[in-house]
């Protein structure tokens, strides 16, 4: 306590400079990380820019917004789906889909397809340069003259001259080749006016294009939806099956770029007018990008509001202004520091790191509402600040310091989980509530004096110190008060209804569905949502997975020309295609059989057009398919599905897996219907088989982090009950606190589990804050019930005193952040309503927790808890303590170095550690100075 | 008498420098012309060996190998329809594509018969499939077996299908604009071609979108004078949106080599005339 009340008096004493050192740190922090970014800000003076721009040593503001990066860059899956997109040319898409629910013919009229066609053109034309400005348009300058073997030797040629000197270098030197434009790749796009149609006509093959131009007549229309549709790669990819809905894909260069073009659409779209026509974008790189910006908007008023909230709420509790002010000072600020700090660390802003403030202000208030709340009690005992603030603080000191090393522990253990965001989540988070910790306990104190005794006349409950048997008032107090006499009274049967809860939420758990898909994290109405639902009803699917196969005989063989190969192919995608969730399938082998289908075919009714749809029958055969293919418009195609160059051609295909859901469960699914047909029916050749794309990139992020959650919150809950068992020196307390948050935990997610909420990315985050926030009530519960027992006696009569002031300041904090957090519930983005619902229940099952759980468990455990000698001065001369401790920490490293050092190694070396531990805590503990606390107080006092 | 020569010799100097003016200043016409003649009708027939590095973005590369005939029908004697000064007669021509590699698509042929007023015929003999396939003629703009050039670049791209205008003359180069006549039957809004002033030889094509951006580009990289003729020896075709590209190797050009118009038939898809394929 020595030093708590130090810390107090310093900052009683010297408040200004403490204020004004805090003030100096924050506005340092803010400029830090502000100023260097300035210079993005358009409407800000050349100056300040030039100012701005010098500042370029330190990092500016970056924003990530691909859930792509919660897998670090090295991770495999990453670099295989790099490398896969590189070696099949594949990009990410953007889906544009157009629906026309009023003409019987859907969009296949000559308005809609004018405008389809208008709006292919237009995407295809979005390029953008390096600045992010739309490409400039205008003709590039003529490199100079050309140059040319043979005619470049003026001597060799008798009668040429060589070609002029040209009139300019510089000019000269621009590159031969155009840089690569970033944005949409116009060739790669699949449109009604960008694809071939193949059709056998009057004994010839024709290689069209399907829409050379809009049609003018509805004949032509119905003739295009007709050629379309017996194109096996346009029908259900292009054209829905049902022949009424187009979709347009537009693979991009770079992902981020998506949500520009998913704007530049929009503003296209909105020229057409009213119509009968819906468009609907979506595809994952829209969802995740448009879910990056929302995101930024959603912080800038989710995170103010519910500071509002937080504060008028705790107005109405302490009716006066001046002193809520400080708690709201305290939150501010540690937000400022801890985004700095990201800032300046050169962090970038992820969807996670996002939710830092929103983790933190709650947490930060925290400390503040116990230390104004036993203000506001004692205040009228003394009517002397000082004096008051330095009682508050010698109570409240150990409890906040552990609070917040608990909280702090608890998020620093994401640490341990493998997805980068998570871990910087964690440790920002962590900091934050440190330096929460510190603010709390140097300017609250500070802040008090800066208030003039006047001002605090009418301030706090107004009674007697010692006024045991005073009756509580307010409709908190009354039912708190009636609360502590049941759990007091009935003490058993709440002890039975929580286990009764416990076991049903164990069940809940079990049933609980791990999944996640980014596009359901936008509210139902919201027009990716809707696109996405709508698209996926008409379409084979919005979500492309590409599996993998690699030849791996190692003889070069071109095993995808193989007719076996083909045909096993074909028989792999149909079994797929059972497994629910695939609305289609493209691969090689399609395209060979439709080419050879058309090679074959004298008409498109040719009566024996469905037997040609075959794959041929030799190698040679296959090849002369594949290159009557390439001679079409696009022969790039080709090299989506298989390698057509280099050392491998031919020796590594991709099959385009269309599924009509982005849930993670459903992708696992398709997974798992694949390898069960691989195990039945080898492929006639040893192939390697693998998924790439983000629909499954998704999946492996997600279960590395409900593994890495698992982990991280066990490793937290090892150090958080060391810290306990070491905070009240037994391992019995240390236990006991432990109860309301894995209640809570327990509690909480069996309700997940029942109610059939998927367990995705916020919920998963949840448990770290669950354990911070319960693990804090039951700190200042359980230490104020060991300071007011002694004080007592009897748990009898210190019961009615807890319920009385440290009873009130936890409901006031489960009140105060619970309701201040429901802003989060209009937000339009999932995610944050998630976090906003569960943040709530988590403040209210853990409340509930600590004030129930807790009185009747002690009122059941008292003899034991309040053993006379288990106030032994030392924690090491409690021998089992010793030995818990030491278990525990050992638990908890052997946690962290799992990964990386293997299990045995580790059990072996703290089973030994443990062996030796158990006669060194038996002679720790018998030391003479552990004999009694009396005789270890004059040890002590003779030390000194 | 002094001032008379004078004046001679100034008049001639003037006249003589007047006429060089004139015997440079072709018409537009004159110079497509030519140039088209120098691509593609050089000799009466022809036989070169092709081979095609296809090269994608990544560097990767592929290729095809094949050996190209030629056959031009025989300028008219007595046709009143060509004017007499017309110099470069391009007329109706045959050609016969017989693939070496890729190894499993030996033997396949391709034939086309190039019509001036109406589509081309073209025929692809398939080996393993057993089967002449007749393809439409009305799509030339489609790739050539997968190459960046179409099949309009290999037989050549009829010049009454654009309006050309002599965008600039410089040095060594007439620097065409053509512009297409049916905007809509391609997709570059114009193109831009550098026909070198004393061989007629095209050194450079761009194509350019409607956005004014260049998007494909031609280039001689090669070129020698074979019996007389001077010849593109070595191309590259670049799709300047993707950056891959293909080269394009003649080597043992021939011309006039004397084959009779009867290979250029379907019966010789079938049986391909090894006669006239080897060197």
């Amino acid at each position: 306590m020595k030093i708590g009340t130090r810390i107090t008096a310093f900052s009683l004493r010297h408040y200004k400079l403490v204020t004004g050192l805090m003030a100096a740190l924050a506005i340092a922090v803010l400029l830090g990380a502000a100023l260097p970014s300035l210079h993005l800000i358009k409407p800000l003076p050349e100056s300040v820019k030039n100012f701005s721009r010098s500042l370029s040593f330190l990092p500016s503001i970056t924003v990530d917004t691909d859930p792509e990066n919660m897998l670090s860059p090295d991770e495999p899956v990453r670099v295989f789906h790099d490398e896969m997109k590189k070696r099949m040319d594949l990009h990410d898409m953007i889906v544009v889909g157009v629906v026309n629910e009023h003409d019987p013919n859907g969009v296949f009229n000559p308005s809609s397809l004018g405008k389809i066609y208008e709006l292919t053109r237009f995407a295809r034309s979005l390029q953008f340069d390096e600045a992010g400005n739309t490409a400039r348009r205008e003709q590039r300058k003529d490199a100079g003259e050309p140059s040319v073997e043979g005619l470049a030797e003026p001597s060799g040629i008798p009668g040429l001259d060589a070609p002029a000197e040209p009139k300019n270098s510089a000019i000269r030197e621009q590159p031969a080749a155009a840089k690569k434009p970033r944005g949409v790749i116009p060739n790669d796009v699949i449109g009604p006016s960008t694809v071939d149609s193949i059709e056998p006509r009057n004994g010839a093959i024709v290689f069209s294009w399907l829409m050379p131009t809009p049609p003018k007549t509805q004949a032509q229309a119905n003739a295009i939806r007709a050629k379309a549709l017996r194109v096996p790669f346009l029908n259900g990819t292009m054209v829905s099956e049902d022949g009424l809905a187009i979709a347009l894909y537009l693979p991009i260069t770079e992902k981020k770029l998506s949500y520009r073009v998913y704007r530049e659409l929009q503003k296209k779209i909105a020229t057409f007018g009213q119509g009968p026509e819906e468009f609907h974008i979506t595809g994952l790189p829209v969802a995740e990008d448009t879910f990056g910006v929302e995101m930024f908007v959603q912080m800038a008023i989710s995170a103010p509001a519910a500071m509002l909230v937080v504060f008028l709420l705790m107005l109405l509790f302490f009716r006066k202004l001046i002193v809520v002010v400080s708690p709201m000072i305290v939150a501010i600020v540690s937000v400022i520091l801890t985004m700095g700090a990201l800032v300046i660390c050169g962090f970038p802003i992820h969807i996670m790191s996002s939710m830092i403030p929103i983790f933190i202000m709650p947490i930060a208030v925290l400390d503040s509402i116990h230390i104004i709340s036993d203000f506001f009690e004692k205040y009228q005992a003394t009517r002397d600040r000082k004096k008051t603030m330095l009682a508050v603080m010698d109570e409240l000191f150990a409890p906040m310091l552990y609070t917040s090393l608990t909280s702090a522990a608890g998020f620093a253990s994401l640490a341990l989980t493998p997805i980068p965001p998570v871990q910087v989540f964690g440790l920002f988070v962590a900091a934050g509530i440190m330096f929460a910790w510190v603010l709390t306990i140097t300017f609250i104190p500070a802040f008090v004096m800066f208030i003039s005794p006047k001002r605090l006349e009418n301030f706090g409950a107004v009674h007697k110190a010692d006024d045991t048997n005073a009756t509580p008032q307010g409709w908190l107090g009354k039912s708190l008060h009636w609360m502590g006499g049941a759990t007091y009274r009935q003490a058993k049967p709440i002890l039975a209804v929580a286990a009764v809860i416990l076991v049903v939420a164990a069940y809940g758990i079990s049933r609980i569905n791990i999944n996640d898909n980014p596009v359901k994290w936008f509210a139902k109405s919201h027009p990716i949502r809707v696109a996405d639902r709508v698209l996926n009803d008409h379409f084979g699917g919005t979500y492309m997975a590409y599996l993998v196969l690699e030849y791996t005989g190692g003889d070069g063989q071109e095993v995808f020309k193989r007719p076996d190969v083909l045909k096993w192919q074909s028989r792999l995608q149909r079994a797929i295609g059972t497994s629910g969730v695939v609305g289609k399938s493209n691969s090689l082998a399609d395209i060979v059989k439709t080419v050879h289908r058309d090679l074959l075919a004298q008409n498109v009714d040719d009566p024996k057009i469905v037997e040609y749809y075959a794959i041929p029958n030799t190698t040679q055969a296959v090849a002369e398919c594949l290159i009557q293919f390439e001679s079409s418009h696009r022969p790039q195609d080709l090299g989506h599905f298989v390698t057509v160059s280099g050392a491998d051609a031919y020796q590594t295909a991709s099959m385009w897996v269309q599924l009509t859901s982005g849930d993670n469960k459903d992708m696992e699914k398709v997974v798992r219907a694949t390898d069960k047909y691989l195990a039945l029916h080898p492929a006639p050749v040893p192939l390697k088989t693998s998924w790439f794309g983000l629909t499954y990139i998704n999946v492996t992020w997600q279960n590395k982090m409900v593994v890495g959650m698992l982990r991280a919150f066990a490793g937290s809950f090892l150090v958080v009950f060391l810290l306990m068992t070491i905070l009240f020196r037994s391992a019995l307390w240390g236990l006991l606190s432990m109860i309301p948050l894995t209640v809570t935990i327990v509690a909480i997610y069996g309700a997940v589990g029942l109610v059939g909420k998927d367990y995705d990315m916020p919920v998963a985050i949840l448990s770290s804050l669950t354990l911070g926030l319960a693990v804090d009530f039951a700190i200042h519960f359980l230490v104020r019930a060991r300071q007011m027992h002694e004080r007592y006696g009897t748990w009898q009569a210190t019961a009615s005193h807890m319920f009385a002031e440290p009873a009130r300041a936890i409901s006031r904090n489960i009140i105060v952040i619970a309701a201040g957090f429901t802003p989060l519930l209009l937000a339009p983005l999932l995610p944050y309503r998630t976090v906003g619902f569960l943040l709530a229940a988590i403040l209210i099952v853990s409340g509930a927790a600590t004030l129930m759980l807790l009185p009747a468990l002690i009122r059941i455990m008292e003899k034991r808890l309040f053993r006379q000698d288990s106030n032994a001065a030392s924690a090491w001369c409690n021998c089992g303590l010793c030995l818990v401790a030491y278990i525990t920490a050992v638990a908890t490293v052997a946690m962290s170095l799992y990964s990386s050092f293997g299990w045995s190694v580790v059990t072996w070396v703290s089973i030994i550690g443990i062996a030796t531990f158990v006669p060194f805590c038996w002679l720790i503990s018998r030391r003479s100075k552990c004999r009694t606390l009396e005789s270890y107080e004059l040890h002590k006092e003779k030390m000194k | 008498m002094k001032t008379k020569s004078l004046i001679i010799v100034t008049l001639c100097a003037g006249i003589f420098a007047l006429c060089a003016q004139a015997a440079d200043k072709l018409t537009v016409g004159q110079i497509v012309e030519k140039a088209n003649f120098t691509a593609y009708y050089q000799g009466a027939n022809g036989r070169a060996r092709v081979k095609m590095n296809i090269v994608d973005s990544q560097g990767r590369t592929r290729q095809r190998e094949m050996t190209i005939l030629r056959w031009d029908a025989p300028k008219p004697k007595q046709d009143e329809n060509i004017p007499k000064n017309k110099e470069y007669f391009a007329g109706e021509q045959k050609f016969y594509v017989f693939f070496h590699k890729p190894a499993d698509v030996d033997k396949m042929a391709f034939l086309v018969w190039k019509h001036l007023d109406k589509d081309d015929d073209r025929w692809l003999y398939l080996p393993n499939l057993d089967l002449v396939k007749r393809i439409a003629g009305s799509e030339k703009r489609t790739s050539f077996v997968g190459s960046d050039f179409f099949y309009e670049d290999i037989s050549g791209r009829n010049i009454a299908y654009d309006k050309h205008e002599l965008a600039e003359t410089t040095k060594n180069y007439y620097i065409l604009k053509s512009t297409p006549k049916e905007p809509k039957s391609v997709n570059f809004n114009y193109y831009k071609t550098w026909i070198h002033r004393k061989t007629f030889l095209v050194i450079k094509t761009e194509y350019y979108d409607q956005a004014g951006r260049a998007y494909r580009k031609y280039e001689a990289k090669a070129v020698k004078q074979i019996q007389g003729y001077w010849t593109v020896t070595k191309s590259r075709m670049t799709n300047l949106r993707t950056n891959r590209y293909t080269d394009v190797i003649y080597s043992t050009v021939k011309y006039d080599t004397g084959i009779p118009e009867s290979v250029f038939s379907e019966r010789y898809l079938r049986r391909p005339p090894t006669k006239y394929l080897e060197n």
